[in-house]
């Protein structure tokens, strides 16, 4: 609550209406809004007098438990993040499962659209959440880029949402009083990697290589600024656009530089070649190779690049070696998907925090500063660790693991914790 | 010196992966003058059956042939429908055609083979590494430029040197005349197009322990083939050999020279050649009527 | 490309009347909805001018729209959101950009010119994308300040749509008489029988280079605007992948018919955006809807609809209408 009278931009005290608490439309309405938009006809909307009679009916809690609480989903079921987002739907699917389909008392009703990792697709997604399937909360979204164009929508409409997507702004220019972000920003990855490199390493002039787009540059801007303020030595920074078809010139190049270890980020099919090569050129056990985020990951990458990313160590959020992620191994593989990674991970664990928003809230998110107010008042228990919340931001305050990529006793590669560090805040306003 | 070869080897081993994923384009497209944007899909369903093949522990170099075989198949159903009608329409309406199919096809194989990244076990022999002047290269890519000058050359003989490429290329010239003669026109291009496809199967085997095999790869590898096949100059064989020398080597050497703006550099490169030779490399001559 | 004069009156006073009644009818969400599907459908439609009429086939018209696009947010991000410094700012930069496409395509044709737009629009796309200090790269551009005409803010749902509306309206009117004026006439001219024209002493380049500016300041226009249904703009509205959603659009709707764009641009964003919530294999569908109008209705549904039922019926009505 004081978060919200702080901020500037905000229009609003906790007396606003909330969004209106319409019946639930059913597919009926939505069949109804393509003849609608179609025919340029209004969608078939609840008529005037069941909103006015329900908005009166909201504070009485026995009626609002009994109504279902409608999650609505963006995620990249289509485009080049559709399998990170197949595993965020599965591990919020799970959690669902596994609390029955109910969340502090009411039932849940679970919608899923695709962004197609386009901004301008997720912003209609989630407009057409927001306003035709009325929905009472937003999660989601692969792309950092999406999760900015959906920055203004949900907040100008109002939409609690459990944004994922790590760009460092989304925790510092772009938060929002109705933004609650359950995952890491880059900055505590990058972070991470260049004290873990400087306690290790200690000296190594350490090439730099990435994806360059918006978040490579910042997994390895926060990197060396931080290895550099440490007293490190950086050599030769190199970029390759993102989708590389091929990195053979990248890896020669970096070979004749004879560096004395690579820090690295790419993500998905990029790594997947990146780390392939990597050992083609006969890097792999010669160069110390260590990395951030998405570059090792458990699901996407590393079943894909058998034993190249042996020994390579890299500075995550997620690990299925870490404690507090065991409950959810189990439960996730018995639904027939490999050790998880990141997003199947974040899905999850964005669903824990959506049911202990809930929980907190007794089922009510209308008054959605008391809300977010009990739930940054206490760490929540998840497959992350505990997280606490930074409530100038609402980012979650996380454990970053160093991994190390190592054989695991049925000769898959695993992701293995080496080191913790504890409780990284985002600098967040303040950067 | 080691790392000059070594980028040369580079460059010309994606030319060799680039030369087999355009010649199947090109053999339709020179020889039928068709447009056919499902080439990636076909070089995708290699890809994949051979990273299923390469998995499964039967012989390796089988994986090839059967990617042939596996695109081949999809080609030629397809060829007798839809393709078979669309030989004669003008460009654009081929090119919406095969652009819906690849669609169609690019979601048909991510639901039979899921969205994740899968990647070929290559066998033994495959994963060595040659040092030049102390700089390492994988025998792999040496494979692959063998593989590309191989196949370059036999399509070559078949087409330039055998009867059966005699009948078609004169097909090509005057198919009334051919027909006359008594010879089916409709089975020799639906072989060609049988070609073709497996071409890209077989392309896309190949190809799949450099780019790996996932849900968009086929669109990527489309567009190099296509920019390929164009650069080059349609309709010839030379052209495009020429072009994929020419992309390949754009393509590396903007990554050794300038790795942060590898692919505006490229990019404008490649337009500002297509600018200055708006038919391509190698044009053949042609009568406009 | 034919004319056919009932395709004029009646459905133009229709259009009318949807524009005059949607705002009192739709929701929120439908007229957002709405004018996404106005403001691609008149880049589709002026992309209509260089396909249908001239026959050429570009994979660079998102370079237009997306240029415009991203020179309409930055001008409003430092010099505000006033209505028309953002359409001159996105129109002048999609003409910029469509000058130096129309120099590019003018000895270019069929595969060739396929191939060039498309790695022109891939070289606009890269800057964007690494353009970062200005363009935001990856991240793009967020928190544009809302259009304004005066002391009016137009950031709310129906000021979007119906400036889209009018924009649409405008555009159409303007590419319907571009398609009948003397350079329209030309452009069919040179698709047709370049010989001859070039021996009627016409300059086949200078007139593609004049379709080309043509359709990128109508792109321009709608392309400036864009970015503020959603106060964002971000580098996939460059990506030559939107140029292909375009000729699909175009395909659906009808080649040759400029109001079909509309038409492919509703159908399409409607089935990308409705039956996407109910199956993982939604684009399986597009596909096959796709290629059954090519198929089927190698005219699109402009086409289909003018030449079937609703033609006679139209004709009947345009009959009566005249004096």
């Amino acid at each position: 609550m004081d978060r919200l009278h702080r901020r500037k931009n905000l229009r609003t005290g906790n007396s606003a209406p909330p969004s209106a608490p319409h019946l639930a439309p059913g597919r009926r309405l939505v069949l109804g809004g393509i003849a609608a938009t179609l025919a340029g006809l209004p969608p078939a909307r609840p008529t005037l007098a069941q909103t006015t009679l329900a908005q009166p009916s909201l504070p009485q809690p026995a009626l609002v438990q009994a109504r279902p609480v409608r999650i609505g989903m963006i995620t990249s079921l289509s485009g080049p993040f559709t399998a990170l987002g197949e595993s965020m739907r599965a591990g919020m699917q799970l959690l669902l499962a596994q609390s029955g389909h109910r969340l502090a008392g009411r039932p849940v009703e679970f919608l899923v659209e695709d962004d197609l990792a386009r901004s301008e697709e997720g912003a209609r997604k989630a407009r057409k959440l927001i306003g035709q399937d009325r929905v009472d909360l937003l999660c989601g979204v692969i792309s950092s880029g999406v999760a900015l164009a959906l920055r203004d929508v949900v907040t100008e409409a109002r939409t609690p949402t459990f944004l994922l997507g790590s760009a460092n702004d989304l925790a510092r220019g772009a938060a929002s009083p109705f933004i609650v972000r359950p995952t890491k920003t880059n900055w505590m990855l990058g972070t991470t990697a260049a004290r873990w490199a400087h306690e290790k390493l200690s000296g190594a002039r350490v090439l730099t290589v990435g994806s360059d787009y918006a978040a490579g540059r910042e997994y390895i801007g926060d990197f060396a600024a931080t290895y550099q303020q440490l007293g490190g030595r950086l050599g030769r920074q190199l970029w390759t656009p993102l989708g590389s078809a091929d990195f053979g010139p990248l890896l020669t190049t970096i070979a004749a530089e004879r560096p004395e270890a690579v820090y690295g980020f790419f993500a998905g099919s990029d790594a997947v070649r990146f780390l392939r090569q990597w050992k083609e050129y006969r890097l792999a056990g010669r160069v110390p190779l260590f990395g951030a985020g998405a570059f090792f990951d458990q699901e996407d990458v590393l079943p894909a690049v058998g034993d190249a990313a042996l020994g390579a160590l890299g500075t995550f959020h997620q690990s299925p070696t870490a404690p507090a992620s065991a409950a959810f191994n189990q439960a996730y593989m018995a639904t027939g998907k490999p050790l998880p990674g990141e997003f199947s991970t974040t899905g999850y664990v964005c669903g824990q925090v959506i049911r202990a928003t809930l929980e907190r809230a007794d089922g009510d998110l209308a008054d959605w500063a008391k809300a977010c107010g009990a739930l940054f008042s206490a760490p929540v228990e998840t497959a992350f660790g505990t997280m606490p919340f930074d409530p100038r931001n609402g980012q979650a305050i996380l454990d970053i693991h160093v991994n190390e990529v190592r054989r695991g006793e049925d000769g898959r590669m695993v992701n293995t914790v080496l080191h913790t560090y504890e409780k990284l805040r985002d600098p967040g306003p303040d950067a | 010196m080691g790392y000059a070869i070594v980028q040369t080897l580079n460059a010309l081993s994606f030319s060799a992966l680039l030369l087999l994923t355009g010649l199947g384009l090109s053999v339709v497209l020179s020889l039928m003058n068709f447009v056919n944007l499902a080439h990636g899909g076909f070089y995708l369903l290699g890809s994949y059956v051979a990273v299923l093949w390469l998995g499964s522990g039967a012989p390796w170099w089988l994986a090839f042939p059967a990617a042939f075989l596996a695109a081949g198949l999809a080609g030629a159903v397809l060829e007798r429908f839809p393709f078979r009608r669309f030989y004669a329409r003008p460009h654009l309406m081929q090119v919406l055609l095969t652009y819906g199919l690849s669609v169609i096809m690019a979601d048909l194989m991510r639901w039979g083979f899921g969205a994740q990244i899968l990647t070929p076990e290559l066998p033994a022999a495959l994963q060595g590494v040659v040092f030049l002047f102390d700089m390492p290269f994988p025998l792999y890519r040496l494979f692959l430029i063998g593989a590309g000058v191989a196949l370059g050359l036999l399509l070559w003989l078949l087409l330039d040197r055998t009867l059966w490429g005699a009948v078609l290329r004169a097909a090509v010239t005057d198919r009334g005349i051919v027909e006359t003669l008594g010879i089916d026109t409709r089975h020799l291009f639906a072989a060609v197009l049988v070609l073709s496809a497996g071409l890209g199967g077989l392309s896309g085997a190949l190809g799949a322990g450099m780019l790996a095999a996932y849900p968009g790869l086929d669109e990527e590898v489309l567009i190099l083939a296509l920019v390929t096949v164009v650069v080059g100059g349609l309709g010839s064989f030379g052209g495009t050999v020429a072009g994929a020398l020419v992309v390949g080597f754009a393509l590396t050497f903007s990554k050794v020279w300038f790795p942060e703006f590898a692919n505006v550099v490229a990019f404008s490169a490649m337009a500002g050649f297509l600018l200055l030779r708006p038919n391509g490399l190698i044009a053949p001559p042609l009568r406009q009527i | 490309m034919r004319d056919i004069p009932l395709s004029r009156a009646a459905p133009l006073a229709a259009a009318l009347l949807a524009l005059a009644l949607a705002p009192l009818l739709a929701g929120a969400f439908h007229l957002r909805f709405l004018a996404e599907i106005l403001l691609l459908g008149t880049a589709v439609m002026s992309l209509d001018l260089l396909v249908g009429l001239g026959g050429l086939v570009t994979l660079g018209h998102a370079a237009l729209f997306g240029t415009a696009a991203y020179a309409a947010a930055i001008a409003a991000l430092h010099l505000g959101g006033n209505l028309f410094l953002v359409l001159g700012a996105g129109t002048g930069a999609a003409l910029l950009m469509a000058a130096l496409m129309g120099v590019a395509i003018m000895r270019s044709s069929h595969l060739f010119l396929l191939i060039l737009t498309l790695l022109l629009g891939q070289v606009a796309w890269e800057v964007a994308f690494h353009w970062r200090e200005v363009t935001g790269g990856a991240d793009g551009l967020r928190g544009l300040p809302p259009l304004s005409l005066g002391p009016w803010r137009l950031d709310g749902p129906r000021a979007l749509f119906l400036l889209s509306g009018g924009l649409a309206l405008a555009a159409y009117l303007l590419a319907r008489s571009f398609a009948d004026a003397p350079i329209g006439r030309a452009l069919v001219g040179a698709r047709e029988q370049p010989l001859r024209m070039s021996a009627l002493g016409y300059s086949i380049p200078r007139i593609r280079f004049r379709a080309m500016l043509a359709a990128g300041g109508i792109a321009g226009a709608a392309g400036s605007l864009y970015p503020f249904l959603n106060l964002y703009v971000g580098p996939q509205s460059v990506h030559w992948s939107l140029s292909a959603t375009m000729i699909i659009m175009l395909v659906i709707g009808g080649v040759g018919s400029l109001w079909g764009a509309f038409l492919g641009s509703a159908i399409y964003l409607a089935l990308q955006t409705y039956v996407s919530a109910y199956t993982d294999r939604w684009q399986l569908f597009v596909g096959l809807v796709f290629v059954l109008i090519v198929l089927l209705l190698p005219r699109g549904l402009a086409g289909g609809l003018t030449g079937g039922l609703a033609g006679s019926l139209a004709g009947v009505l345009s009959r009566r209408g005249r004096p």
